[in-house]
């Protein structure tokens, strides 16, 4: 199956970083620690002849020839995927290009959901001139701004709605887990898994509904976004599956260099035993679909929307001895069913459109009437 | 010219109908209206409903009074939570960096390839920066600009969160006390 052209949300916060990481060349790369660490520790041993071509200026290039995954930050770019979402100052949403539109996505309680922006929107114009012709770099940085300033944006809702938003930029730090309401229900939304964070903010959430039930019960679907949710932390999302099945089911076998294989179980621990709806679309990725895969393999949750990206391998960061760090992929994840999602994806158990997948007013519904028809 | 007794008549006819209105209140209703409501009792029930309109409007004033003093009340709680949730952070901020200490030593007296060494080394560090986002966020919820159901349940978000954390630092702390021993 081919890849889909959409790839990953990039967070407006990041797409400096991101860009100096993937060019990061020049003096000063510790190139033969590098080439030392694929040889003795990547999933796949690399080719002598790649780990030779490996030079600081093509880095990003050698890198990904290598292993696509594999990413070099320079020591000051670095940010662990541990620490999660940093406050961010600025309109308070993600840019998500896809095909020939550029999505803005909102963080609930950000300056754009303040300013009415509830769901995803296709932005058109930025202070009254179109984003035709502009890079995504350019967007971006007509979007920034510091604290108490403000922008004019033209948008087109997933249904075809125009309108424009004033929004105040301010500083803001993004919740671990969102509670979105769209309509009657509430949905609770992860962008990424951070280890020892994501699952007791998802768990705090699912109690904060039953707390302010607002005619919701306990018999109702949890619903659970991870259209944009791009992975994290692996064990993070294997905790999360295992809230919803029984101590010692399997979660996933990690398969290592030379065919090492363990096999995780779920441990002992909360079971949250309401019926379960996952939204997944291409933007759904590693961490994120591997969650989607195991709970669809143990008949636990409902998968509603599009086929995933299709990465089912786990990386890890190797602090250099310069500070510097490499991330690479080290291990394999199998499913409880023994499949391999990369390349691949996550198939939806009801697939929709993608006009529907992007109108959670719509989505929702074609869920809660999907978790019917079992 | 018609006669001044004519003009009288036209004059007193006009006046008649200016006050013949049919309010009965005597600010508005002009003296026919207001002879009509003194004499059938409209005035007196006019007064009636203006008392039990006043009634009304102090019963709503009371009820957005108690309303008011509800939402302090929860506004003072709310603060209270927080404060205490920030000083459980605080002390485990302290117990963290006290075990990190520990680790830094155990390193050097343990053998570190000891799988518990390396997973001191790799997790306790990370508590230790979650836990000081913690603060953070706490620190930053008051005036956050969050609207009340999001800065509730951030607040809930994050107990969750400290309490999890919590949790990893006693089994780290009983891990390395272990390896002390």
């Amino acid at each position: 199956m081919t890849r889909r052209r959409t790839r990953g949300v990039r967070t407006l916060a990041f797409l400096t970083a991101c860009a100096f990481a993937l060019t990061a060349g020049g003096a000063g790369v510790p190139l033969d620690e590098i080439r030392q660490v694929l040889r003795e520790q990547a999933l796949t041993a690399p080719a002598e002849s790649r780990l030779r071509d490996l030079d600081a200026a093509n880095l990003a290039i050698g890198l990904q020839a290598i292993d696509p995954a594999a990413r070099y930050f320079p020591r000051a770019l670095y940010r662990s995927p541990n620490q999660g979402r940093d406050a961010m100052s600025g309109i308070g949403a993600e840019l998500l290009p896809s095909g020939d539109d550029l999505w803005l996505l909102p963080f609930q309680g950000g300056a754009a959901a303040t300013a009415g922006l509830t769901d995803r929107a296709r932005l058109r114009t930025i202070d009254g001139r179109s984003i035709a012709g502009l890079s995504l770099d350019e967007i971006a940085q007509r979007l920034r701004g510091p604290a108490g300033t403000r922008v004019v944006v033209g948008i087109e809702d997933a249904a075809g709605g125009a309108r424009r938003l004033t929004i105040e930029r301010r500083s803001f730090r993004p919740l671990d887990v969102e509670l979105v309401q769209p309509g009657a229900h509430r949905i609770l939304r992860v962008r990424e898994f951070v280890a020892g964070l994501t699952r007791p903010a998802l768990l705090a959430t699912v109690d904060f509904i039953e707390n302010t039930g607002a005619g919701q019960s306990e018999q109702d679907p949890i619903i659970l976004d991870l259209r944009d949710a791009t992975g994290g932390d692996l064990f993070e999302a294997l905790d999360i599956a295992a809230l919803f099945l029984p101590e010692g089911a399997q979660l996933a076998t990690l398969a290592a260099r030379g065919g090492v294989t363990k096999t995780i179980r779920a441990p002992a621990g909360t079971d949250l035993e309401q019926p379960l709806i996952l939204l997944i679309g291409p933007g759904t990725a590693s961490a994120a679909e591997i969650l989607a895969g195991i709970l669809r393999d143990h008949g636990r949750a409902r998968l509603v929307g599009q086929t995933t990206y299709g990465k089912c391998d786990s990386q890890t960061d190797v602090r250099l001895s310069d500070g510097s760090v490499l991330r690479f992929t080290n291990r394999a994840v199998r499913l409880p069913s023994g499949e391999h999602c990369s390349g691949v994806g996550i198939a939806p158990d009801l697939a929709v459109d993608t006009a529907t997948l992007n109108d959670l007013s719509r989505l929702v519904p074609r869920a809660i009437g999907a978790i019917h028809e079992r | 010219m018609k006669s001044p007794i004519a003009w009288s008549i036209v004059l007193f006819a006009l006046w008649l109908s200016g006050c013949a209105s049919v309010s009965t209140d005597p600010r508005e209703g002009g003296l026919a209206g207001g002879i009509k409501g003194l004499s059938t009792g409209a005035y007196d029930a006019r007064i009636q409903e203006r008392e039990d309109r006043l009634a009304v409007l102090r019963q709503v004033q009371g009820e957005l009074e108690t309303e008011r003093a509800d939402l302090e009340y929860t506004k003072a709680q709310r603060k209270q939570k927080v404060a205490a949730e920030r000083a459980r952070v605080r002390r485990m901020n302290r117990d963290i960096a006290a075990l990190n200490q520990r680790v830094d030593s155990l390193s050097v007296s343990a053998n570190r390839n000891d799988q518990r060494v390396r997973t001191l080394r790799t997790r306790v560090p990370q508590i230790q920066s979650q836990s000081a986002r913690l603060q953070s966020d706490l620190d930053a919820l008051e005036g956050s600009g969050l609207g009340d159901t999001e800065a509730d349940l951030k607040r809930a978000q994050l107990e969750q969160q400290r309490a999890s954390l919590q949790s990893e630092y006693d089994l780290l702390n009983q891990m390395s006390l272990d390896l002390a021993r």
